[in-house]
């Protein structure tokens, strides 16, 4: 009976919670139990090693190392269901002196008993001795959507169904050489809307749709004896048989089509439609570009727009990754805007000079979920005469104030800082924007600093994008120049925190005023965004979301190069956490805001949470050595 | 009761060096004269450490009658304990088990009463273990700390419940002799720092202050007037 208590104990506490019960029972079996009032020094740096792994049950410790200087400091915090002393397990001597910070009661697992352990349970050792994101981080996610309210009939069909499971069947195909009524005629006796066209030597080079035998053939009374090479759809867009569905909405939703091809192995062996996905699970992002895309007045958008928010429940149910996440909702947003944009080019006629609308800030990085504030500009092409410099403030100030409002309208609230393309400070020729930049980063002011983080993760979204990619390259050579702005934000990232201070209230704060503090976004995502925006600025990364970045840096950058997988699980874990933190704060009808109560977190969520902080304060060190000079 | 701690021999055993089992026992009722026991459990702790790994827990088929509202408070059916052993073969093991170890119990003077009335019965040797009584330890220590919080809640409980529960110790598996020497050995756990202020340092210096205790009050020996059995 007193087993059993240990035993659920057991399954609440990583890496036990990974065994198998029986393994569990024997472990308990073989466990003492010790109590250490507050203050007890449990085990003293460079007193004898200790004799076993402790597992706290209740309670908090200190772990500290004195300096050479004799001063005590703080190196980490482990609260209930966390471990220590299993380093000291294996040496000689106590590397640490580990002190509890309030009464404490830990379970004992004797030096035996672990060395066993190690030797016949591998996840246990992998615990212990591996980088905790690689191999958790997937048994974190289960157990954080397991554990979401929301987690009811839906058996995320769209993250747990590979391609090839429902799309993979015989491929119809017609060779390019085919007449237009060939093809029309077998896609009628195989009651298809689809056949992929092939060379002779079998390579698919296109797709023929009902869609393209509309409006490319019947609508304009093409000949029937063409060849479907005419009319086929390129480019090809593919997935692979082993994605996951997800990824071909998403790609559908991407390139705008309703077919992809399914490749497995480097052969064609399917097509999947948005039909398919239709029938595999009922409420399909698809259908809401599709509302988008019919809409034609911003009235008619407002609808739309509103359940674009509660797909972010619908995935989070799903199970979709915080990346998969903000894709969808990235794209959506950004067909909105375009069609914004559209409705009033249409109200105001076309633009006297060429301009590129951009998104920036969390918008930019295509990072934002639920409903935050508009970050948004207009470049437009430098006006050759004053007449064009006037006929285009004139135009673009009717056209900002209309996107704007309609914006708001569909739920997107103002910018309080002002920075949307309606202020006439960001809506400005190309020559103004590289001023803007060139001076931010020549003289780096606390305002200069602040607003080259938010500008500098733009993003066009519409119009032409080749101002947006000049500006980009003026950007990248300026910056190779003059390196003081990035010592300033190298310096505002290791300012941010001091994790060690921050982790014991984590870890031990259940009352007080610092209950419910764990801010989500100054403590996690912020960090992690800025120091990856600062690693893609030093190696001028065109990308401007901080998973991209991360992904384009894994190669060029050193200390990426180490950090990338760990940094990348870390900003999901995080932002996945936030999402569903704000999930539920939306559902019960609470404000939504970036707070969490640590309570709340499982033992293993704590645990990464607590990991992805040390990497955060681990890379901060190696940004301080890096940018020693700026660091004041 | 001071009986079974009046040794000629002293032990000057640290108290992080010796053993103690800690022990709860289940009976049919609380008359010495006509009830027996039901079962035995009992935690070692080595030191402050409670060993989980060395626990005893034993059901008795019982000489006496089941009675009714012992049934209700322990849980303990007849046909629990139809097919196990009868007391004598049981606490010839628990004596084995306790060995020479100091005995800690909640009013541990009952259960050790009935214990060796058992043995005589048996024909067998009583223990002579050495003993200490929780509640008197912290009827000692009451009077001497004023400022840890069950001393103020809980001035005049004698429940090893209550008092456990101002330890913030864990109640569970309520009644159960097991669980409640595992309690009880939680509660002795939280003494052990206590002691070390108090300069109490081996095993003689704590029996003197448990018996000093018992016999400023023999009453709480009575079986009759406390409420865990």
């Amino acid at each position: 009976m007193i087993i059993d208590e240990i035993v659920i104990f057991l399954q609440q506490t990583p890496p036990f919670q990974f065994l198998q019960e029986q393994e569990q029972r024997s472990i308990a079996a073989n466990l003492s139990l010790e109590f250490y009032p507050k203050d007890t020094v449990i085990l003293r740096q460079g007193g004898s090693s200790s004799d076993s792994l402790r597992i706290i049950k209740k309670g908090g410790v200190k772990i500290s190392i004195s300096s050479e200087s004799g001063e005590d400091v703080a190196i980490d915090y482990r609260g209930e269901g966390e471990t220590f002393g299993m380093v000291s397990l294996m040496g000689d001597k106590q590397k640490t002196t580990i002190t509890a910070i309030e009464d404490t009661i830990c379970y004992l697992m004797g030096k035996q008993e672990f060395m066993r352990l190690v030797d016949t349970s591998p996840v246990f050792i992998e615990y212990f001795l591996q980088s905790h994101f690689t191999k958790y981080i997937n048994k974190t996610y289960t157990e954080m959507r397991n554990k979401s309210l929301f987690y009811g009939s839906s058996d995320h069909i769209l993250f747990t169904t590979q391609v090839g499971e429902i799309a993979e069947k015989d491929v119809v195909t017609v060779l390019e050489d085919a007449t237009i009524q060939e093809a029309a005629r077998l896609m009628s006796t195989r009651r298809i809307s689809s056949v992929v066209v092939i060379q002779d030597d079998g390579v698919p080079v296109g797709i023929l749709t009902d869609r393209d035998l509309r409006d490319k053939v019947v609508s304009i009374g093409r000949n029937l004896k063409e060849p479907v090479r005419d009319i086929m759809s390129p480019p090809l867009i593919r997935v692979d048989a082993r994605d996951y569905c997800f990824e071909a909405v998403l790609k559908m939703l991407k390139y705008n089509i309703h077919h992809v091809l399914v490749i497995r192995d480097g052969r064609l062996s399917g097509v999947i439609t948005n039909h398919d996905l239709m029938l595999l699970q009922g409420k399909s992002p698809l259908s809401f570009a599709k509302d988008i895309e019919n809409q034609h007045t911003v009235e008619g958008l407002i609808p739309v727009s509103r359940k674009i928010n509660n797909i972010i429940g619908f995935l989070l149910k799903e199970g979709a990754k915080a990346s998969n996440i903000t894709k969808i909702i990235t794209e959506l947003n950004d067909r909105l805007v375009r069609k914004i944009i559209e409705i009033g080019e249409k109200q105001f006629g076309q633009s006297p000079l060429s301009y590129c609308w951009i998104s920036f800030g969390s918008e930019g990085r295509k990072e934002k979920t639920f409903r935050t504030d508009q970050d948004n500009a207009i470049i437009y092409a430098n006006p050759q005469t004053e007449q064009q410099a006037a006929a285009a403030a004139q135009y673009f100030e009717k056209l900002t104030g209309f996107v704007i409002d309609s914006l708001i309208k569909c739920g997107f609230p103002p910018c309080p800082a002002g920075y949307m393309a309606s202020n006439p400070e960001w809506t400005q020729p190309l020559n103004t924007w590289k001023k803007y930049f060139s001076d931010w980063v020549a003289a780096p002011t606390a305002e200069a600093v602040l607003k080259s983080l938010i500008f500098f993760d733009f993003r066009p979204i519409y119009g032409d994008f080749g101002l947006a990619d000049e500006l980009k390259d003026a950007l990248r050579m300026q910056l190779s120049r003059q390196k003081l702005l990035l010592g300033h934000l190298a310096n505002m990232i290791v300012k941010n925190t001091s994790p060690v201070g921050f982790l014991k209230s984590f870890v031990v704060e259940k009352s007080g005023e610092h209950k419910n503090q764990l801010n989500l976004k100054i403590k996690g995502v912020t960090l992690i965004v800025d120091i990856v925006r600062l690693f893609a600025l030093e190696r001028g990364i065109k990308e401007t979301s901080t998973l991209e970045r991360i992904e384009a840096l894994r190669d060029k950058h050193t200390i990426m190069k180490e950090y990338a997988d760990e940094l990348e699980h870390a900003f999901e874990f995080i932002m996945l956490l936030r999402m569903h933190n704000q999930l539920a704060q939306l559902e019960s009808g609470e404000e939504i805001n970036n707070f969490m109560n640590p309570n709340r977190l499982s033992n293993l969520e704590k645990k990464t949470m607590k990991d992805a902080f040390h990497l955060i304060s681990k890379i901060q060190d190696l940004i301080i050595q890096r940018y020693k000079p700026f660091i004041i | 009761m001071s009986r079974f701690a009046k040794r000629a021999d002293r032990d000057t055993r640290l108290l992080s060096e010796a053993d103690f089992t800690i022990v709860d026992t289940e009976l049919t009722g609380l008359d010495e004269k006509r009830d027996t026991i039901v079962s035995i459990g009992a935690v070692r702790m080595n030191g402050s450490r409670i060993n989980i790994k060395d626990t005893f827990y034993r059901l008795a088929n019982p000489r006496a009658e089941l009675k009714r509202e012992s049934i209700l408070v322990h849980g303990i059916t007849p046909s629990d304990i139809q097919q196990k052993p009868d007391a004598k073969t049981v606490l010839e093991e628990f004596c084995r088990y306790c060995g020479d170890s100091v005995i800690v119990g909640h009013f541990i003077c009952i259960d050790m009463e009935f214990i060796n009335n058992e043995l005589k019965a048996a024909g067998m040797q009583t223990m002579k273990n050495r003993t200490i009584d929780t509640f008197a330890i912290y009827e000692w220590i009451k009077k001497r700390i004023t400022d840890h919080a069950c001393f103020e809640l809980m001035p005049n409980s004698n429940a090893l419940y209550e008092i456990s529960k101002c330890f913030d110790i864990p109640i569970s598996g309520a009644h159960n002799s097991e669980m409640d020497a595992f309690i009880t050995a939680q509660l002795f756990q939280r003494f052990m720092p206590l002691f070390e202020e108090f300069g109490i340092r081996t095993v003689d210096e704590l029996l003197a202050i448990s018996d000093l205790s018992i016999r400023g009050g023999d009453k709480f020996c009575k079986a009759t007037e406390t409420s865990n059995f």
